[in-house]
């Protein structure tokens, strides 16, 4: 009996050992999200989102089209030089 | 007719023992759970089917020579299997909701609770006849209350390897039933109103702050609890090489390939360890009904802890987000959404639930490398 209060006694003072530290380590990770990562996002933002919405466009109005740039480049010129003849003609 | 005599004693039927057969049904209803109701499959079929191996006699599967020996002595002894989990699970964990808002770290700090009073519950069953737990014994079943496999396995192989089967299948049944035992336990604790609350929108996580929360996370655990380096170590190397967009590679061998090899051989290492001896006696039963008191501790804990938060913070806290700080990643967190979209049909609490999800599996990984410490010698 005496043995199983012992055991008892150290499981109790594990259990408060244990909260009590999870507690303070988790804490501390809070203290280092709030004081380092915060102001490390301030100092150096996302580059990410500017450079990645100008493809998207790209790609959206690509997909929208059906037609590639390379291709459009080509029709323009292909009218640039027959308003030219044309121009020529009259 | 001596050679006839001599080929039925090495047939299966002539050395069954009825221990045996129990167990290969214990396999088979390990099987039924993940095929048919498609409970942690991933785990319980070669855990099933382990456990199927290991019980057939004369073939000595886990016995020295056997394909299940080597695989459980040279990968769970050794705690290689659950580590190596352990990086794929970092490989595959966003701490972007934990990182937009830190105090969710407490909630799942509080639902450790489940771990540490479990530990009081296995020692209070020695006071009846049949049940020996050494404080080692009851560290390793209170970590069920952790609900995170590897993290359960790993303890169990170093503090309680006899117990390890029963450890393994608690903790896997008590993941999947989450969607069970949770909503009752959340809805008793809050009112409609508190189930109601919407969360403001998280901020934005840039990716600096995601390269360095794990490396913070290791230096901290390197200062405070070396002990807990093996699997917090490995949990951000995988979130490290997810986050760095360096080794997009080895992240996605991490998160697919790799662990995938690893839980199958870590099914069967567990399920060899569901042998009769070692399975069928009063103390699984325990186990057991020890493991589905640690998690309803902590998922109460955690509702408590996330009650009080929305009491004392400027900002509104849902408290139906404290439960999810039981691990189980993803499905407390869903589990959370669901009961939360009951309430009220236009409020999306799954983001705001992977906060205390992932601090959740930080927090059991502390609070075993917390018992490492202090039973583990």
């Amino acid at each position: 009996m005496d043995s199983l209060l012992q055991t008892f006694i150290e499981a109790g003072t594990l259990m408060l050992a244990g909260m009590v530290f999870v507690f303070a380590f988790l804490g501390l990770l809070v203290i280092f999200i709030n004081l380092v990562l915060v102001k490390l996002a301030n100092k150096y933002p996302d580059p990410i989102i500017q450079s990645k919405s100008k493809p998207k466009a790209k790609k959206t109005n690509i997909a929208s089209n059906g037609v590639t740039p390379q291709v459009v480049a080509a029709i323009g010129s292909a009218v640039t030089q027959y308003k030219q003849k044309h121009g020529d003609k009259a | 007719m001596e050679q006839l005599n001599t080929l039925w004693l090495s047939t299966g039927l002539a050395n069954f023992e009825l221990g045996q057969v129990i167990m290969m049904l214990v396999g088979c209803g390990l099987l039924f759970l993940a095929i048919a109701k498609n409970f942690e499959p991933l785990l319980l079929v070669p855990m099933g089917f382990g456990a199927i191996l290991t019980n057939i006699p004369v073939a000595g599967f886990s016995e020295v020579g056997g394909l299940l020996h080597y695989v459980y002595y040279a990968g769970i002894d050794t705690g290689i299997f659950p580590l190596l989990i352990f990086m794929g699970v970092g490989a595959m964990t966003d701490f972007g909701a934990l990182i937009a808002n830190p105090k969710t770290l407490f909630l799942g700090a509080a639902a450790q609770f489940g771990i540490f009073a479990t530990l009081f519950g296995a020692i209070a069953l020695n006071a009846i006849p049949g049940f020996e737990f050494t404080l080692q014994d009851a560290s390793a079943i209170a970590i069920i209350g952790g609900a995170d496999g590897p993290t359960a396995i790993f303890l169990a192989s170093k503090l309680a390897p006899e117990l390890l089967g029963a450890i393994a299948v608690a903790a896997y049944s008590y993941m999947a039933l989450v969607p069970i035992i949770q909503p009752p336990i959340m809805r008793a604790l809050t009112t409609e109103k508190e189930r109601k609350i919407e969360m403001a929108q998280l901020r934005h996580v840039t990716k600096i702050e995601k390269v360095i929360f794990p490396l913070g996370v290791l230096l901290m655990t390197i200062f405070f609890l070396p002990a807990a380096t093996p699997l917090v170590g490995m949990f951000c190397l995988g979130n490290l090489m997810r986050e760095c967009g360096v080794v997009d590679r080895l992240s996605s061998t991490a998160q697919n390939e790799l662990i995938n090899i690893v839980t199958i051989f870590l099914g069967l290492g567990v399920g060899s360890k569901l042998s009769a001896d070692q399975f069928l006696n009063v103390e699984t039963l325990g186990i057991l009904g020890l493991g589905a008191v640690a998690f309803s501790i902590g998922t109460a804990s955690g509702v408590l802890m996330a009650k009080l938060m929305n009491k004392l913070s400027s900002e509104q806290v849902n408290p139906l987000i404290g439960a999810a700080g039981v691990s189980a990643v993803p499905m407390a967190a869903r589990v959370a959404n669901k009961v939360g979209l009951e309430a009220n049909p236009h409020n999306f609490l799954l983001m705001h639930a992977m906060g205390p999800n992932v601090a959740g599996v930080l927090g059991s990984a502390v609070a075993a490398g917390i018992l490492l410490a202090l039973v583990g010698q």
